[in-house]
Formats: C-alpha cells, sequence, structure tokens
C-alpha cells in the first residue's frame, strides 16, 4: 500500500494560491431565462391577434410546444459532460437539474399536443382523437414525432420513482439512452409544422444552431473524448485489496496517469471489462491522488457491482471516462478545512486530506463509521495526519448500537473556531443532510460548506 | 443541501407556467390592428397576413372559417394551404408548407405571397401561376382546391368572385407580374381610377404603391412590390397593411412612418406621392 501514499506530484498539482472559483451556475441559469424569453418573444413577434378561444388554445399549444423544443435540447446538454458543468457546477447538481427539467420538459410536450390537438378539434370541427390520428398522417413529420413522443412517455415512465426502483440500474440506463433517438424524431415536426419556424426563417437557423451545439458537444464529449483518454492510457486492474469489511480498493495501473487531469475529490465513472460487467459504469472516486502509474479507487459493497469489484483479475481492462465532480480544492476559500466523511464516503475526502494545502494544524478530518472495524484506509490516515500535522477524529457508534451525537455543540467543543474554516462533507444522505444542519448550527456559513450528493 | 420540497416545486412550476401561458395570451389584442384595414377599401384585395390563423380575419364574421387543403406533393417539396372563410369569400390564404431549401427557400417567399393574394382576390383555386414557380404554384393550387371543397363551396367560390370585384382575375394577374395594370378592382364607382407609383428603391429593396382614386379621394392602397426575404418579409407584412390603412385615412402621402420600417416607410411614401402626382391631386 505504500505505493500509492505520499504522492508528492500531486500535492504539488493543488498547491496553488487560495483563490475559490465561483460556479458558474448563476451565469448559466441566466443564459437559460434569457433563452426561454427569446423563444417567448419568437412567438409574440410572430402573433398579430388572438381573436377567440379557439386562438388561445392554439398559440399556448404553440408556446408550450416552442418552450419544449428548446428545454428539451437543454436536457440533453445536461447530460453532455460538459466539463464546465461537471467539474465546476457539480456532477451532482447538474443531474438534478437534468431530471427536473426532464420532468418539465415532458409535461410541456403532453400539453403542448393535448392543447394543440384539441385546438385543431375546435377549428375543423371534429373529434379529438380523430384530429390527432389526422394530423399525424398529414401533417409533415408527425409520424416521427408521434413515435418520438412514444418514447419520451415509456422513458418518463420507467423513471417515475416507484418503477425506476424496481429495474435494475443498467437496464433503466440503456432505456434511458433511448431519448436521443426520441428528440431527433420529435426535432423535425417542429421546424416543418411550426407556425414560427415557417415565417421566420431567422428561427429556423436558431434551432439548427441550438441542437446542432448539443449534438456537437455531446459526439465531443461523451463519445471522443473517452475514446482518446482510454488510448492514452490504456487502464487495467493491477489489484484487489480489501480494505475493511464489505470495503475494497482496486488499484488500477495506465500509462502516465499523472497525466490524466484528476484532482483529488473527482471521481470517474469505471467500466470494468470483465464478464457481467461490461455494460455497467458505475461512479467510483479516486481515494488517492493520481500517481504516475497507478489510480485507487475505494468502493463499499452496496450493489450487484459494487460486490463483483471483490472478484476483479488483474489484467482487466478497466474503460474510464472522466474526471468528474467539483468537490475540489478549488472550491475553499479559507486557510482552515475541516473535512467530514461518513462511511465510504471517506474515499474523495482521503485524497484531499493528502493533498489539501494547509499549514499545520489548519486541517481537521472528522470520520464517521459504524465501528473502528470500519474505518477503512484508518492506517493511512494516521499516517498521512501524522506527516502533515493534521488532525483526525473519528466518531463511532458506541458498543451497545448508540450513533453519536454530532450537532453544533460538540463540533463548536472540538474546533472552537470551526466558523472559519471550509467544510468539505461527504458521506450517505442521512449522515450529510444531519452533518449538514449542524454545522449551520455551529455558524459555518452555506457558502463555505462543499458537499455532493447523488440522490436525485 | 436545502431542504427540499418536490411538491411545492411541482405546484409553483406549474402554476408558474400557467399564469405565464395566460398573460402572454391575455396581454394580445383580440383583433389585429394590421390587418383590419381601411373601412372604405374592398374586403377582397387586403394583404394576408402570413400566419392566416383562423382569429385574423374573424372580426368581421362571426361565421369564419379556417380550413387546411391537403398536403400536394411537388418535385421540389409539398405544399399545404389554409384558408380562412368568412361570409362564402376567401378572406386570407396562408400556405402551411412550401418548398424550402436553397433556391426554393427564395421562390416560395416570393411566389407564396402572391399566390396567397390571388386566392383571396379570385375566391376560386383557379389562379394563375406564378412565374417562375410553377410547381409551387400548381401544388397551391390544388392544395387551396381541396381547402375549398371542404369549405362545401367548389362552384361558390366562384359565384363569389363577381361580388368580389368584376375583374378579379385581372387582379390575380397584376399581383403576379407586379406590373401594375389599372384594374377597377371592386371600388364600385365608375369613375374610379388606379394608378400606380414609380418603383423606389430603398435599402432593403423596391417599394412601389398602388392607389384607387374615387371622387378625389384614395379608395385603397396597396404596396405592388415591398422589400422581402428573411426578416424584410416579417416587417413588410407587419408595416405595409398600416401603411396602406394610413395613406386612405390621410388621403395624402403625409402619413407617418412605421416604426421598425423606417426604410420602407420612406419608400412607400415617395411612392405614393409619384402615383398622386400622375392621378392630378
Amino acid at each position: 500500500m505504500s505505493t500509492i501514499a505520499g504522492g508528492r506530484a500531486a500535492r504539488r498539482q493543488t498547491m496553488r494560491r487560495i483563490r475559490p472559483r465561483r460556479s458558474p451556475a448563476i451565469a448559466l441559469l441566466i443564459a437559460v431565462w434569457a433563452g426561454a424569453a427569446g423563444v417567448v418573444w419568437l412567438w409574440w413577434s410572430n402573433t398579430p391577434s388572438i381573436a377567440d378561444d379557439k386562438d388561445r388554445i392554439l398559440n399556448a399549444g404553440r408556446i408550450t410546444g416552442l418552450l419544449a423544443g428548446y428545454l428539451m435540447a437543454l436536457v440533453v446538454l445536461q447530460m453532455a459532460r460538459v466539463p464546465a458543468l461537471e467539474r465546476r457546477v457539480g456532477s451532482d447538481r447538474v443531474a438534478r437539474w437534468h431530471a427536473m427539467s426532464g420532468r418539465y420538459v415532458l409535461c410541456l410536450v403532453l400539453a403542448h399536443i393535448g392543447l394543440t390537438m384539441y385546438g385543431y378539434a375546435l377549428q375543423a370541427n371534429t373529434g379529438v382523437v380523430d384530429q390527432t390520428i389526422d394530423s399525424v398522417n398529414t401533417l409533415p413529420d408527425m409520424g416521427k414525432a408521434a413515435i418520438g413522443t412514444g418514447l419520451l412517455l415509456f422513458i418518463g415512465l420507467i423513471s417515475v420513482g416507484g418503477l425506476r426502483k424496481r429495474i435494475p440500474y443498467d437496464t433503466w440506463y440503456h432505456i434511458h439512452l433511448l431519448t436521443y433517438a426520441a428528440v431527433y424524431l420529435s426535432f423535425w415536426h417542429q421546424l416543418s409544422t411550426g407556425n414560427d419556424f415557417a415565417v421566420q426563417p431567422t428561427a429556423t437557423t436558431a434551432w439548427y444552431v441550438l441542437y446542432g451545439t448539443v449534438t456537437a458537444l455531446v459526439l465531443w464529449y461523451r463519445v471522443f473524448v473517452p475514446i482518446r483518454l482510454n488510448l492514452r492510457h490504456g487502464m487495467r486492474v493491477e489489484e484487489v485489496v480489501e480494505e475493511a469489511p464489505g470495503i475494497v480498493s482496486v488499484l488500477i495501473s495506465g500509462k502516465r496517469l499523472h497525466r490524466i487531469g484528476a484532482e483529488p475529490g473527482q471521481f470517474f465513472r469505471w467500466r470494468f471489462l470483465a464478464p457481467g460487467m461490461r455494460l455497467s459504469s458505475h461512479p467510483y472516486s479516486l481515494s488517492a491522488a493520481p500517481r504516475p502509474g497507478l489510480l485507487r479507487i475505494t468502493v463499499k459493497a452496496l450493489g450487484d457491482h459494487s460486490t463483483a469489484l471483490k472478484g476483479l483479475k488483474r489484467g482487466t481492462r478497466v474503460w474510464a471516462e472522466g474526471p468528474y465532480g467539483a468537490l475540489t480544492a478549488s472550491r475553499r476559500s479559507r486557510g482552515k478545512v475541516l473535512l467530514m466523511a461518513g462511511g465510504v464516503g471517506i474515499t474523495p475526502m482521503r485524497a484531499l486530506f493528502e493533498t489539501l494545502p494547509a499549514a499545520r494544524g489548519d486541517l481537521t478530518l472528522l470520520y464517521r463509521a459504524n465501528s473502528t472495524q470500519d474505518l477503512a484506509l484508518w492506517d493511512e490516515l494516521s499516517a498521512i495526519a501524522d506527516e502533515r500535522g493534521a488532525r483526525l477524529m473519528y466518531a463511532v457508534n458506541s458498543p451497545d448500537g448508540e450513533r453519536p451525537d454530532i450537532n453544533p455543540e460538540t463540533l463548536r467543543q472540538k474546533l472552537p473556531d470551526i466558523d472559519d474554516h471550509d467544510v468539505f462533507l461527504c458521506g450517505p444522505p442521512g449522515f450529510a443532510q444531519g452533518a449538514y444542519t449542524a454545522l449551520r448550527g455551529a455558524g459555518v456559513p452555506a457558502r463555505r460548506i462543499h458537499h455532493e450528493s447523488f440522490e436525485l | 443541501m436545502k431542504k427540499n420540497h418536490p411538491l411545492r416545486r411541482i405546484v409553483l412550476a406549474g402554476a408558474a407556467t400557467v399564469s405565464g401561458i395566460v398573460l402572454l395570451l391575455a396581454l394580445k389584442p383580440a383583433s389585429d390592428p394590421a390587418a383590419s384595414s381601411a373601412d372604405g377599401v374592398p374586403q377582397g384585395q387586403q394583404s394576408v397576413a402570413p400566419q392566416g390563423s383562423g382569429g385574423t380575419q374573424a372580426a368581421d364574421a362571426a361565421q369564419a372559417q379556417t380550413l387546411t387543403g391537403d398536403v400536394v406533393k411537388t418535385d421540389y417539396g409539398n405544399v399545404q394551404v389554409r384558408i380562412t372563410v368568412a361570409g362564402g369569400k376567401i378572406t386570407s390564404a396562408a400556405a402551411l408548407q412550401s418548398p424550402t431549401g436553397g433556391r426554393s427557400t427564395t421562390v416560395s417567399t416570393d411566389a407564396v405571397p402572391k399566390l396567397n393574394k390571388a386566392a383571396v382576390t379570385t375566391g376560386t383555386a383557379d389562379i394563375d401561376a406564378v412565374s417562375g414557380a410553377t410547381y409551387t404554384s400548381g401544388g397551391y393550387k390544388k392544395s387551396l382546391q381541396s381547402a375549398l371543397d371542404k369549405a362545401g363551396a367548389p362552384g361558390g367560390g366562384s359565384a363569389d368572385t363577381g361580388g368580389t370585384g368584376g375583374t378579379g382575375g385581372t387582379g390575380g394577374t397584376g399581383g403576379g407580374s407586379g406590373s401594375g395594370d389599372a384594374s377597377g378592382s371592386g371600388a364600385g364607382a365608375a369613375q374610379a381610377k388606379t394608378v400606380t407609383g414609380k418603383a423606389v428603391t430603398t435599402d432593403y429593396g423596391p417599394v412601389q404603391v398602388r392607389i384607387t382614386v374615387s371622387g378625389g379621394k384614395i379608395t385603397k392602397a396597396e404596396a405592388v412590390q415591398s422589400p422581402s426575404g428573411g426578416r424584410s418579409s416579417q416587417v413588410t407584412s407587419d408595416s405595409v397593411p398600416k401603411l396602406n390603412k394610413a395613406a386612405v385615412a390621410a388621403g395624402s402621402a403625409d402619413i407617418d412612418a412605421v416604426s421598425g420600417a423606417t426604410y420602407t416607410s420612406g419608400g412607400y411614401k415617395e411612392s405614393l406621392q409619384s402615383a398622386l402626382d400622375q392621378a392630378g391631386g
């Protein structure tokens, strides 16, 4: 294990001046709203008047349709793995945006279909169903759009909470990829039947630019960049080590891995090309800073995939995508740092503990686990603490199973100047929520609590 | 890690979207100020709003009906026409689909407004093809006929021609070729005189105005030529009806420029003045 500790090169990499980088989230949200305003303006400028209810319904259908078309592109963009989103806004936050806006778009699509078909039916004095069948058959590109909508509804259905939990993640993920087909199929009817695109060629151009950009970004960051990364580094499994009951580390060898661009605290999406594991790709954090020939991930056996990692053979090819994640040294704004890890959340904290630039005594790691047995990587952590003059504390359940109380008072007792710290937080949702509340109670401002949580 | 309130978020997003859309719809006027052209103008000759949405002309006849014709495939692409019929007459016609891409876009931009106009003028599918756009014209006529068939007035349409204007057919030709021929397009008065002003070139394209003068008054004004293509088409469709109306209302070339269409307005006024000069008053 001595091979992975003490990565001096990596520490130097993060040893820059403390200059917190603002997340571009606000700027991006403003851009998204400006785009939406532009879309509404497009409708506004192309609509001279609205005379009666039929018109009102049809125009409501047009507005929802335009907004759905616009947002659809953004929903896809959110999953294009653009570095600015993954590394600066944070993969977890972007994933939540994606889920939220995806649901919203689906609602807009349904409203658009309902309103438009009802409006046409009123105009033609026919039934809504007849009108829908007629429109799908006669209007250009509507057949494709109908198939695309069907796919979208199906994808939306299997993403609904209760149903999603019953489907294996990999199955769900691969069905979810059908969204690309659905978006492609429903794209064309927007241009050929949309009033606003028929009247205004500039609008058509803008739509092509929007969807073209998104397509290019998806191809670049989801296809080309990973292929280049894996060809360059040619990663293979080097060794699998059991760190604690149910927690294993996988050491991965490859070429020039210190040039892979990963900062401590980040993660990759890993795919192990072993039988039965080829189809699944999972996000695991690096538990140590990258070394020239070695990466390490540490994983707790929670699901099928993480359990199967134990049986990995040396030499198994590894396909990685990344690095992703915004929980890095660039988030801090103060000299003093508190790292809080719950269970296997220790992995990114372990990498940060080793590399975060800090004066002796300015760095503290608080490690929460069920029992002392479960404190994975403890020996390494103690060695780092000794070498760096950092504080290392742990909190475990008492022998009768009682949970330690992490509250504002205990935190202040341990760290009297806690409100002058940056706090990095990683762990299971319950732990993270409790710790967050306690930290806020102890006077740490929200902007200095940095955490990642992958709950949608 | 702010507290999540999924239900509150859903309710908020839904309410915000619905009220936003309702607000937008409520802010739109009930009738198009540009499309309800001057009072003295026979209704057949209005320039057609590109949307042709049912409500545009619905104000003048409660029983206005919007009908969409069949999709007609041509060698260059699909053509589909939507018309609004009120009181047995076509009050507006618009192409939902027309050939696009490359040269086709240019041809469509040029031909479709002319065909729309001709359809309204003649009231039937018996309109002349626009030269240089034979396929599009053919498809347009077929789709228009199918829309008229749906209106249940295949023959009634031609009967209306008389009502619209004695020489409606000629008017259609005039629109197509763009030359300013004098036709008494339904002004009714025997001494009505149609005069075409000179073509004035602006930065965005030529503008040419044709007026009908009767009893010393301008009873009708229309633009024979106006800038088209891209943004210009939109500016034109917005501003020209307003200018036409203003010309009839003012009875002179002393009309206000339409904001956002300064060049078109300038050319319009100049051409209008030249037409008034020709009319001798």
